[in-house]
């Protein structure tokens, strides 16, 4: 359940995207492109409307401009660091499209290995495009830094930018340590003040830093966005700036304790205020002190719940407005998190049980199955309430924090299975009925277990398809797969409540 | 393309000669015991005696190391326009030994005018330039070798230097092999039958002196009077950097910078940022714009991180330090959420959030580097069970917190006891 990379980057207004227009392969052979092609073509904006653009990035605008210089200036190498969505690529592209100079764009997240990123700095360079002329190849081939190094010397010629996008990538690469070094020291190693280099990185210089000496950068950064900061990014482009302003004033202040990711606010907000301005019938309004109060009690039951997800994945827009809709009604009714209680996928009860009995697998050692699922169900928990010593307290303590070290457990199928089949046994009457309802199978096939085992290792393979089961590599002395359960614990009780099985009897707890 | 005014022209000519290494090392260079004369002293000598010889730079990175030797390099190379030809390579483009011949005889051919055959195997080059070396030998030219990150063509099996070195063996070559190196003991780093031949000449590269310093400000930051500026804007701007430099206050900045780090190359950021920062319209520098550019060095990127976190990620951080506190050897997400509900069960504080959030929270934390995971081993468990460390110290955290804009109090008070 790893949060994966945030797909800003296609949102980005690249160079790649926006200069389609300007190299546009000339057919023809009059047009001879130039270096100012590499420019962003439109006509350039004005530093106004760059800094109206980027609210709270005024001072980091101006230290860019600055360090740039005037035109053709000579300049030494420059990393922009800061966090995830504190628009350091933008800004870049923005002031440059301000100076109108011509500038070199590659991502190492597109770029993703040596290769294709010298290749794609030196297409670009050269005024190639790949096409279906030239069978979609690159200028010239290049995978070493020595080979780079001589080609870029011939292909400078005018001053130009080279923005290297995501530095922090290539720490990840094969040989990854090497290329950082070698781009640190490219602007050293080529001696030629044409090429000014703009490094964007989401981490601080001081990850960079090895034993082979380093020699940093001027370092530009860019803060993450304070609360008035981001009322002021939020507020651009609302059609209706009081209703939004006063909307803001209800939400920002609790969201920005959790996170302050544009990005990540960006989401939640835009569903809350759908809610918010459902009441109102125009939304032009600008409202006054007591509307703003009555839309804000409408709103209130919605942020706790809304705080506490991190996204909403709906097939239907409607269904989540219904889902919304109950769980207002369920939060008004009762003040806590018992919305949380409801279990809101749609499961079939057997795989509901098999969920359980992974759980459990995974999470009792599996010596004890056979006290726990004895005839009598459960575990007679009086035997244990032996008055405990300090010295068995302080070891208990240790085996309880190895155990959460550990993380869950691996067992083998046939000790899911088993379990499987005891839970269910014991498990109320209405599993067995629809048992036999399957067991009435037009084809008559088979009347006992093997029907019932051959769906559920399907149902097995699904729930290690959704991810709450995984599969961990095999056992080196039986050799067959081993399984593991990735439910937590909330949600292996709540699986449970909706079948009114008791989990907590049956959970070992040390 | 309209005229530029004499401020954009000054800032133009001044952030040039920052970024030309030849320009601001030349004053260093003119007394008689300096790394400049004696290492124009070697290699002329070697130029005109035709013998053999090779010498190590040492000196920490951005000591001017590749400039001294590049002015030297120039100077010959007027001096002695026939005999010399120099051969550049960088350990951080050339340590393959395949590549560093390729390209040794890639130059080689662009000096001489040949023909360079890209499809040359390894022994083809090798024998190439032995070859090369013994007929520049018999015409009395000599050959530099320069090798920049010296101590990256030491790895592996130093193929490369053994076979120079092995060349420069017999009687009719006749070539210089410079290295430079960061690394003050790369001579220890070669192999028996490399060290043995290697003439163990090293020259030395120290940050400039205080003294040496005052005068390479003047040297760099005063125009010229007789170029095309308006004659009062050139005295006007040599007035004020007098000003500047007599100012005490300009001494202190200089002196925290030395005690930072005195490097040829921090200092050159320095004062390229303080230029940067002139303004355009007075077309002036000012000690206002020093002192910004100290601060804008003095970065301290760890507490910069923790005043980025929300206070989500705060109080997980608190968390984390309290573990460690009380010396549990390692941890986890889950158990950082446990201690995240000890403590929020005993203070009811008003920020507990649901576990995905805090997972998410957790996750930014790591991409900033501010936590990583403990080891690389146990990729089969999922995030939230591989043990995880803390990337900064207790007083960074501390001083963070301290100058967060809206840390609770109750953090501060957590992270004591």
């Amino acid at each position: 359940m790893l949060r994966e990379e945030s797909p800003k980057v296609t949102r980005r207004s690249t160079r790649s995207s926006s200069s389609v227009t300007v190299e546009k392969p000339e057919p023809n052979e009059t047009h001879l492109p130039t270096v100012d092609d590499l420019t962003f073509g439109e006509e350039s904006i004005s530093l106004d409307a760059v800094l109206s653009n980027f609210p709270g990035r005024r001072s980091q605008i101006f230290d860019l401009i600055r360090l740039m210089g005037p035109l053709d200036c000579p300049a030494l190498p420059v990393m922009i660091y800061g966090g995830a969505s504190t628009g350091k690529t933008s800004v870049v592209l923005h002031v440059l499209r301000h100076l109108n100079r011509p500038f070199v764009y590659s991502s190492c997240r597109t770029c993703y290995n040596p290769r294709i990123l010298f290749e794609s700095i030196l297409n670009q360079l050269l005024l190639h495009r790949k096409c279906s002329l030239n069978g979609y190849s690159s200028a010239k081939r290049c995978d070493k830094p020595s080979d780079f190094v001589n080609l870029l010397r011939d292909a400078l010629s005018n001053m130009v930018y080279l923005i290297l996008d995501n530095v922090d990538l290539i720490r990840d690469w094969d040989k990854g340590s090497m290329i950082l070094q070698f781009l640190f020291s490219l602007y050293t190693v080529l001696k030629m003040p044409q090429l000014s280099i703009i490094l964007i990185s989401g981490l601080p210089p001081d990850v960079y830093y090895s034993n082979m000496g380093y020699t940093d950068p001027l370092s530009l950064y860019f803060p993450e966005y304070s609360e008035e900061d981001l009322r002021q990014i939020f507020l651009r482009n609302q059609a209706n700036r009081r209703l939004y302003s006063a909307f803001l004033d209800v939400v920002l202040k609790p969201f920005c304790r959790v996170t302050r990711s544009v990005e990540e606010l960006c989401t939640t907000f835009a569903s809350l205020f759908r809610k918010y301005c459902e009441p109102l019938d125009d939304l032009g309004i600008s409202p006054n002190e007591d509307m703003k109060r009555r839309l804000y009690s409408n709103l209130k039951p919605l942020i706790a719940p809304c705080l506490n997800e991190i996204f909403r994945v709906s097939s239907h827009p409607r269904d989540g407005d219904t889902r919304g809709e109950r769980r207002q009604k369920a939060s008004c009714s009762s003040e806590n998190r018992e919305e949380l209680e409801i279990l809101d996928f749609h499961m079939s009860t057997s795989a509901k049980y098999l969920l359980i009995a992974a759980f459990l697998a995974s999470r009792n050692p599996a010596t004890l199955d056979a006290s726990m699922f004895d005839s009598t169900g459960g575990m007679d928990n009086r035997k244990r309430k032996r008055k405990a010593s300090e010295k068995s307290m302080e070891k208990k303590e240790i085996a309880e924090q190895e155990a959460v070290m550990k993380g869950p457990g691996s067992f083998p199928l046939e000790r899911l299975l088993a379990i499987f089949q005891c839970i269910a046994s014991v498990g109320n009457s209405s599993f067995g009925e629809e048992e036999e309802e399957e067991d009435e199978d037009p084809t008559g096939y088979d009347k006992e277990n093997n029907n019932l085992m051959s769906d559920i290792l399907l149902q097995v393979s699904s729930l290690c398809d959704a991810n709450f089961l995984i599969k961990s590599g095999s056992c080196p002395l039986e050799g067959s797969v081993r399984y593991r359960s990735m439910v937590s614990e909330d949600l292996a009780l709540k699986a449970a409540r909706s079948l009114n099985f008791p989990l907590s009897k049956y959970l070992y707890r040390r | 393309m309209d005229k530029e005014t004499p401020a954009e022209k000054s800032l133009n000519l001044i952030r040039g000669r920052l970024c030309a290494p030849s320009f601001v090392f030349r004053p260093l260079c003119a007394s008689s015991d300096s790394n400049y004369s004696k290492l124009k002293f070697i290699v002329s000598t070697s130029i005109t005696e035709g013998c053999n010889n090779s010498i190590l730079l040492l000196g920490p990175r951005g000591s001017g190391k590749a400039a001294v030797l590049d002015l030297v390099v120039g100077d010959l190379l007027q001096e002695f326009p026939d005999s010399v030809s120099v051969i550049r390579l960088n350990g951080l483009l050339h340590s393959d030994d395949n590549c560093a011949f390729k390209e040794i005889a890639r130059q080689l051919c662009m000096e001489h005018h040949l023909l360079f055959s890209k499809m040359a195997s390894l022994d083809e080059n090798s024998q190439f330039i032995v070859a090369m070396l013994r007929e520049c030998g018999l015409a009395h030219k000599t050959i530099i070798f320069v090798l920049d990150e010296f101590d990256m063509f030491a790895q592996g099996k130093q193929r490369l230097l053994y076979s120079l070195l092995d060349a420069m063996q017999s009687v009719t070559s006749q070539a210089v092999v410079i290295g430079i190196s960061s690394r003050l003991d790369a001579d220890q780093l070669l192999e028996k039958r490399v060290r043995s031949r290697f003439s163990h000449r090293k020259i030395l590269f120290l940050p400039p002196s205080r003294e040496e310093f005052d005068g390479l400000l003047e040297h760099l930051l005063s125009l010229p009077a007789d170029s095309s500026f308006p004659s009062g804007y050139v005295s006007r701007f040599n007035e004020k950097i007098k000003n500047i430099k007599s100012d005490t206050r300009f001494k202190d900045i200089l002196r925290t910078l030395f005690n930072a780090n005195s490097t040829m190359n921090s200092l050159l950021k320095f004062i390229f940022r303080a230029v940067s920062l002139m303004n355009l319209e007075s077309g002036l520098l000012s000690l206002e714009n020093f002192k910004a550019a100290l601060s804008s060095m003095q970065r301290q990127p760890k507490l910069e991180a923790v005043r980025d976190c929300s206070i989500l990620e705060l109080y997980l951080l608190v968390c984390m330090r309290r573990l460690e506190v009380k010396e549990q050897r390692s941890y986890n997400f889950i158990s950082v959420m446990k201690e995240y509900k000890t403590i929020h069960d005993s203070f009811q504080t008003s920020d507990y959030y649901a576990q995905n959030v805090c997972l998410r929270a957790f996750e930014h934390l790591r991409e900033r580097q501010v936590t990583c995971y403990a080891e690389n081993r146990g990729q089969t468990q999922t995030g939230e069970y591989r043990p995880m460390k803390l990337l900064i110290s207790a007083s960074e955290l501390h001083q963070g917190m301290r100058s967060h804009a809206c840390c609770p109090a109750i953090l501060l008070k957590l992270l004591d006891h």
